[in-house]
């Protein structure tokens, strides 16, 4: 029996599972590079097929890092209202944009045709598809690792003065304290659930009273988050921390075969997914 | 002074996170009784289970397998009245002035009592017996800022703040953890109260060793998922094989005695309290054996 409290248990960004696979011996940089141009080519991708092997693929990456698919599934809980209520959105009012397609349903402003439908139909796989990979990315990848990945490929613009360490650095504490904060919520929840507060069992329409409920843990989440960030400053200060200025890592990576490989193949996949005219 | 059983629980199983990588086993057969009007202490050391253990005691974890009944309510059951079982205990977690929200002292100890629907003078009651009860003065405190406070009075306005509730077991996680010595000795003295003289039933986790002989009736040690130990702090601070099978710690006050008893004394090691301990010391030294303390 799932507890009603259990948060973190959906939440997969983040969370690092060091199950030693293939795919997390690779080199980060090389990982994080192709993931991005896969997400790119995913999201330019408006066919059935190159979107059904987009999702393939991603299933595949699970298959290969050795972490559960359904784990990886269960990140994508929280984001089906969401991913719902665009496909509604975009039925109801995207019909006009395309031009061409078989009409299946007219009404006022309303239209249906198969385009739309196409539209529909794509942007839901294709919104599941990024978010197993990104999951596959943080699941697999350290934070550490990540963070010098970034750096690393960010540090080109440092020509051009762009903070890169500066960003690096923040992207990595937003993604670091993901997990954190879904602990100290469950924890505040539970706390004001024992005062007698209850949570989203008010009727959805009063959404005011809704919202006032949840005041009791966006308050104490604010205080905690404010005095974390405070924390972490004085640990970081106490280290001797500047930014800005040139620092050495522990771990230098070095690219090898097989991670030239991967970059190969990656990069063919999303060629075919951007260039390729599927049928369909 | 120890009445019928209030909760009884019987070979408790829980694991967190069921179906990801991250699933564990907290609890593995744990058993417990406590009779209302007790006071238990609940040790061992981090990851043995006590949290996810006090959490089963209002539903806020309910149980994978095994039997767990709290004031009468079968937790095992699926349809329970949970609102009725988080009134009747009140669970205060770790650092519980993290939870405080509302801008005024008074406000955050009647949101639990408003929630439950009471009227205004009722809750204005409960608020200013909760308040008397921790030792913070109505009239003068309850328009005060939260911000404001030191760290041990905002703990007080959170106990309070459960307190309010009017709970019949009131459980503690590791109530004094990171106060100073002075809010310690203070916030000791009001949970001791409130068990002796409001009959409430009291359980709390604690690594303080002092703290749980100078309150606890009854003593459950726990570890790796199970209780391994249970009796009076009495029985548990003198069976010195099974403290060091378990790596309990004990009071300074014991291992003094133990220290004396070792160096060839006559002293009664049961005597942990503080006075206690105190006048086995004093026998000593007026003793026959003062001669002898050369050291």
């Amino acid at each position: 029996m799932a507890s009603e409290f259990e948060l973190s248990r959906n939440i997969t960004i983040g969370q690092y599972v060091p199950t030693d696979s293939f795919i997390h011996r690779l080199d980060p940089r090389i990982k994080l590079l192709i993931f991005t141009v896969l997400v790119l080519a995913i999201a330019l991708n408006t066919s059935y097929v190159g979107n059904a092997l987009g999702l393939l693929l991603s299933i595949y990456l699970f298959w290969a890092s050795k972490i559960p698919v359904s784990y990886g599934l269960s990140g994508i809980k929280p984001a089906i209202p969401f991913i719902i209520i665009l496909a509604v959105l975009q039925l109801i009012f995207q019909g006009n944009v395309f031009s061409g397609g078989t009409v299946y349903f007219e009404y006022g402003f309303i239209l249906i045709t198969s385009e739309s439908i196409r539209l529909v139909i794509v942007s839901a796989v294709r919104f599941v598809e990024i978010i197993l990979l990104s999951s596959v990315l943080t699941l697999s990848t350290s934070t550490t690792e990540l963070t010098h990945a970034i750096q690393s490929l960010l540090s080109p613009l440092k020509k051009i003065k762009v903070p890169v360490h500066e960003l690096s650095l923040i992207i990595t504490i937003a993604i670091r304290f993901v997990p954190t904060f879904a602990i100290e919520m469950e924890k505040m929840m539970k706390a004001q659930a024992s005062r007698g507060a209850d949570f989203g069992s008010g009727e959805w329409w009063r959404i005011i009273q809704r919202t006032k409920d949840m005041l009791p843990i966006i308050i104490p989440l604010f205080n905690i988050a404010l005095s974390r960030a405070e924390d972490l400053i004085l640990a970081m200060e106490s280290r001797c921390y500047t930014p800005g200025n040139d620092r050495s890592t522990y771990s230098v990576y070095k690219a090898l075969g097989r991670d030239y490989l991967v970059l190969f193949i990656g990069l063919l996949f999303s060629l075919l997914l951007l260039f390729y005219p599927f049928p369909y | 002074m120890s009445g019928k059983p209030i909760i009884e629980i019987e070979d408790l199983f829980h694991t967190y996170m069921i179906g990801t990588p991250m699933e564990h086993a907290a609890l593995k057969g744990t058993s417990m009784v406590v009779n209302e009007g007790e006071c238990i202490a609940i040790i061992g050391h981090t990851g043995s289970g006590k949290s996810t253990l006090i959490q089963h005691f209002n539903g806020l974890i309910r149980p994978d397998s095994g039997k767990v009944i709290i004031d009468g309510i079968d937790l095992t059951k699926k349809r329970i009245d949970i609102k009725a079982l988080r009134r009747n205990v009140g669970l205060v977690f770790q650092n519980p002035e993290d939870q405080i929200f509302e801008k005024l002292i008074g406000d955050d100890i009647a949101y639990g009592p408003f929630k439950q629907g009471l009227p205004l003078k009722e809750v204005r009651e409960r608020v200013k017996w909760a308040m008397d009860m921790v030792g913070l003065n109505f009239e003068e405190m309850k328009d005060r800022q939260t911000f404001a406070l030191s760290g041990g009075q905002k703990r007080k306005v959170a106990l309070a703040g459960i307190l309010a509730l009017k709970p019949k077991i009131l459980v503690l996680d590791e109530p004094t953890a990171g106060l100073d010595p002075r809010s310690r000795n203070e916030l000791l003295d009001k949970i001791k109260s409130l068990n002796k003289l409001e009959n409430l039933t009291v359980i709390f986790v604690s690594h303080n060793m002092e703290e749980v002989a100078y309150l606890a009736d009854r003593v459950y040690v726990m570890a790796d998922g199970t209780d391994v130990l249970s009796g009076t702090p009495e029985d548990i601070f003198t069976d010195k094989e099974k403290l060091q099978r378990y790596q309990i710690g004990t009071p300074e006050t014991v291992q003094a005695l133990y220290r004396l008893k070792d160096l060839g004394y006559n002293v009664t090691t049961s005597a942990f309290t503080i006075s206690e301990a105190a006048d086995e010391i004093i026998k000593v030294l007026t003793g026959g054996e003062v001669e002898n303390h050369g050291k």
